[in-house]
C-alpha cells in the first residue's frame, strides 16, 4: 500500500469506530456538559468517559473549562457533519428496501447526501388485500392540495384525470407539472388535454430527457415513487413524508430539475 | 436559522445512533474495505485491477471482497464487482465525511479558536465544498496580506456582494472607488458602523449609488463575527477569533464555483435578517 492511500482513510477511521467518542461528540453538540451530567446520559463509569474525553482534546475536539466540556469550533463543525451522516445512514435504512430496490439515478447527488430529510418518511406498500394503496393514498393527499409541483415521468391517464380535475377546486392555487418532451407530446394528444390546455393555473415545463423520478410535493406532504432497476415504473411502494424537511428535499430536486429546463 | 436539526436532542441521535452504528463500523473500521469501495465509485473492476489501484495485496483485497459481498455492498458480474447503488450512497456520505475532516484538519489555525456560531447548520454541512480553498496568511514581511488581498478581489469586480463586520479605515475608499465605476455593490454591515462608514464616502455617490440601485446597504442589529466578500469569480471569508477580535492575519479564498455559491447561501442567509433604511441613509 502506498502511503498517500494508506492514509485517506486513517482520521474517518478514528473518529467513527469508538461508541463512546461519538456519544460524546454528538452529545456535547447539545451544549456543555460537566462529569456528571455525562455520567448519567453514558451509563459508564467516569474513567471510562474520562478517556474519551482526553482523548477529544487531544484532537483540539473538545475544551474543558470550570469543570464543564464543551465543543472546540473543529468540534462543532464535527459534530454537525457526524449527526448528519447518521442521520442520513439512518433514513436510507428506515426505507431500505424502498432505495435498495429502486433506480435512483435521476436523484441529484446533492439529494442523497441530505436522504436526513426524510427521516420521518414512512413507505406505503401495497398489499395483497389492496394492491393499489399507494395510489389510492396519493390521490386523497392530492384531494386535499392546493398547491402542487409534479415532477412527472409517466403518461397515465389515470393520474392526468386526476390532477386535471383537481382545476376544478376553487381554492386551487397551481399545478406546476415538469415532465420530459416524450411524455408531453403524449399528453397533448390525449383528449384530457383540450378540457384544461387554456387554465392558466396549470404549467408544464418539459426537459429533454426522459425521467425516471415521480415527486409530488404540496404544502403539506411530498411523495415519492420510482421505477424498478429493470426499467419499470413501479406504483407498489410510495414514500411519503408529510414534514417540512421532507417537503423541503423534494422542492430542492423541483429546483434542480426546473434550471436543467432553463439550459 | 432555526430548523428542527438544532432542537433535535443527544436522545434521538443516540437511538438513531444503535440502528445504524454497526453498519457503518463495519465499513470504517477497515481502511481496506474503505480503499476498495473507493476504487469501485468511478467503475467496475476485477480483482486484479483493484489490487493495481490500491496497491494492497492481492490476499487482503480477496478476503474483504468476500466480506463486502456478503453485505451486498458490492457485487459480481462476470469477473467485475460492482458497488451496488445503496452503498454507493452510504459510501458518498462517508466520502464527505472524510473530506471534512481534512477541511478541518488542513486549515486547523483558521477554524480553530475561532467563532463560527454565526454560521447556519446547512452551511456547516456543505463547507466542503471549500476543499479547494486557499488560506492566505499574513507574513513578517507582510502583515497585511489577507486585507490586501481581500481589498485587490474588490477592486478587479463590478458586482460584489459583502458582508462588513467592523469598519476599517479603507473601506469608505474601497466603495467610493467601485461606485465610481458604476459597480453593483450590496453590503450587509451591524448598524452601529452605519453611520460611521456613510459619513466617510462622497454625498452625492451614494446617492447615484441608491438612486440607480446599484448601492444597497443593508443593517443588522447584531454583531456580526465574520466577514465575507464574493464577487464574480472569488469569494473570501474571514472569521473572529474567541477572544472576539477579528483575526487580521488569515483569510480563506476559492474560486470554486461550488464555494462562490456556498458564500452566496450564506450572504443570503443573514440578507433574510437585515433591514434596508433608505430615508436615514439619504
Amino acid at each position: 500500500m502506498n502511503d498517500n492511500n494508506k492514509k485517506e482513510f486513517k482520521e474517518i477511521k478514528y473518529l467513527l469506530t469508538s461508541t463512546m467518542r461519538t456519544k460524546l461528540i454528538i452529545t456535547l453538540n447539545e451544549k456543555e456538559k460537566n462529569l456528571e451530567i455525562l455520567r448519567n446520559e453514558l451509563n459508564k463509569p467516569s474513567a471510562t468517559i474520562l478517556h474519551g474525553l482526553k482523548e477529544l482534546e487531544n484532537l483540539n475536539l473538545v475544551k474543558k473549562s470550570n469543570k464543564y466540556y464543551y465543543l472546540s469550533s473543529n468540534g462543532y463543525m464535527l459534530a454537525i457533519n457526524m449527526i448528519k451522516l447518521i442521520e442520513n445512514w439512518y433514513s436510507i435504512d428506515k426505507n431500505v428496501d424502498f432505495w435498495k430496490n429502486h433506480s435512483i439515478d435521476d436523484l441529484p447527488e446533492k439529494s442523497l447526501k441530505n436522504l436526513y430529510l426524510l427521516k420521518n418518511s414512512e413507505c406505503i406498500i401495497a398489499d395483497t388485500n389492496d394492491l393499489s394503496k399507494p395510489l389510492k393514498i396519493y390521490f386523497k393527499l392530492l384531494e386535499r392540495s392546493d398547491n402542487l409541483k409534479i415532477i412527472l415521468p409517466i403518461f397515465s391517464e389515470i393520474h392526468l384525470n386526476k390532477i386535471f380535475n383537481l382545476l376544478d377546486k376553487e381554492n386551487l392555487e397551481k399545478i406546476q407539472i415538469l415532465t420530459s418532451e416524450n411524455i408531453f407530446k403524449s399528453i397533448k394528444k390525449s383528449e384530457l388535454f383540450e378540457k384544461i390546455e387554456k387554465n392558466k393555473k396549470i404549467k408544464f415545463t418539459t426537459i429533454k430527457k426522459d425521467l425516471n423520478l415521480f415527486i409530488t410535493c404540496s404544502n403539506d406532504f411530498i411523495t415519492i415513487t420510482l421505477f424498478l432497476k429493470d426499467g419499470y415504473y413501479d406504483d407498489s411502494q410510495m414514500i411519503l413524508d408529510k414534514t417540512e424537511e421532507g417537503i423541503k428535499w423534494g422542492l430542492e430536486i423541483f429546483r434542480e430539475y426546473e434550471k436543467k429546463c432553463e439550459k | 436559522m432555526n430548523s428542527s436539526w438544532d432542537n433535535m436532542t443527544y436522545k434521538e441521535t443516540y437511538n438513531n445512533l444503535e440502528q445504524v452504528e454497526n453498519e457503518i463500523k463495519f465499513l470504517a473500521k477497515s481502511e481496506i474495505r474503505l480503499q476498495i469501495l473507493n476504487s469501485l465509485i468511478d467503475s467496475p473492476k476485477s480483482i486484479k485491477e483493484i489490487v493495481n489501484k490500491t496497491k494492497l495485496t492481492y490476499s487482503s483485497v480477496s478476503s474483504n471482497i468476500n466480506k463486502l459481498a456478503k453485505k451486498d455492498h458490492i457485487y459480481k458480474v462476470k469477473s467485475k464487482y460492482h458497488i451496488s447503488h445503496i452503498s454507493n450512497v452510504y459510501f458518498k456520505n462517508l466520502l464527505d465525511f472524510n473530506k471534512l475532516i481534512k477541511i478541518i484538519k488542513n486549515y486547523e489555525k483558521f477554524w480553530n479558536k475561532h467563532q463560527i456560531n454565526n454560521f447556519s447548520s446547512e452551511s456547516l454541512q456543505s463547507i466542503t465544498v471549500l476543499n479547494n480553498a486557499e488560506l492566505i496568511e499574513s507574513t513578517p514581511i507582510d502583515i497585511y496580506r489577507p486585507h490586501n488581498y481581500m481589498k485587490n478581489l474588490i477592486k478587479d469586480s463590478n458586482e460584489i456582494k459583502a458582508i462588513f463586520p467592523y469598519l476599517h479605515p479603507d473601506y469608505p475608499q474601497m466603495l467610493e472607488y467601485l461606485l465610481e465605476k458604476n459597480a453593483k455593490i450590496e453590503i450587509i454591515i451591524p448598524k452601529s458602523i452605519e453611520s460611521p462608514l456613510l459619513e466617510n464616502i462622497n454625498r452625492k455617490l451614494i446617492k447615484k449609488g441608491i438612486k440607480n440601485k446599484n448601492l444597497k446597504i443593508k443593517t443588522i442589529k447584531e454583531d456580526l463575527n465574520l466577514s465575507l466578500m464574493i464577487s464574480n469569480n472569488k469569494m473570501s471569508l474571514g472569521l473572529f477569533k474567541s477572544d472576539k477580535t477579528y483575526d487580521q492575519n488569515r483569510l480563506l479564498i476559492s474560486n470554486d464555483k461550488k464555494a462562490i455559491k456556498w458564500a452566496l447561501d450564506l450572504f443570503n442567509n443573514f440578507n433574510n435578517n437585515t433591514t434596508t433604511n433608505k430615508k436615514e441613509i439619504l
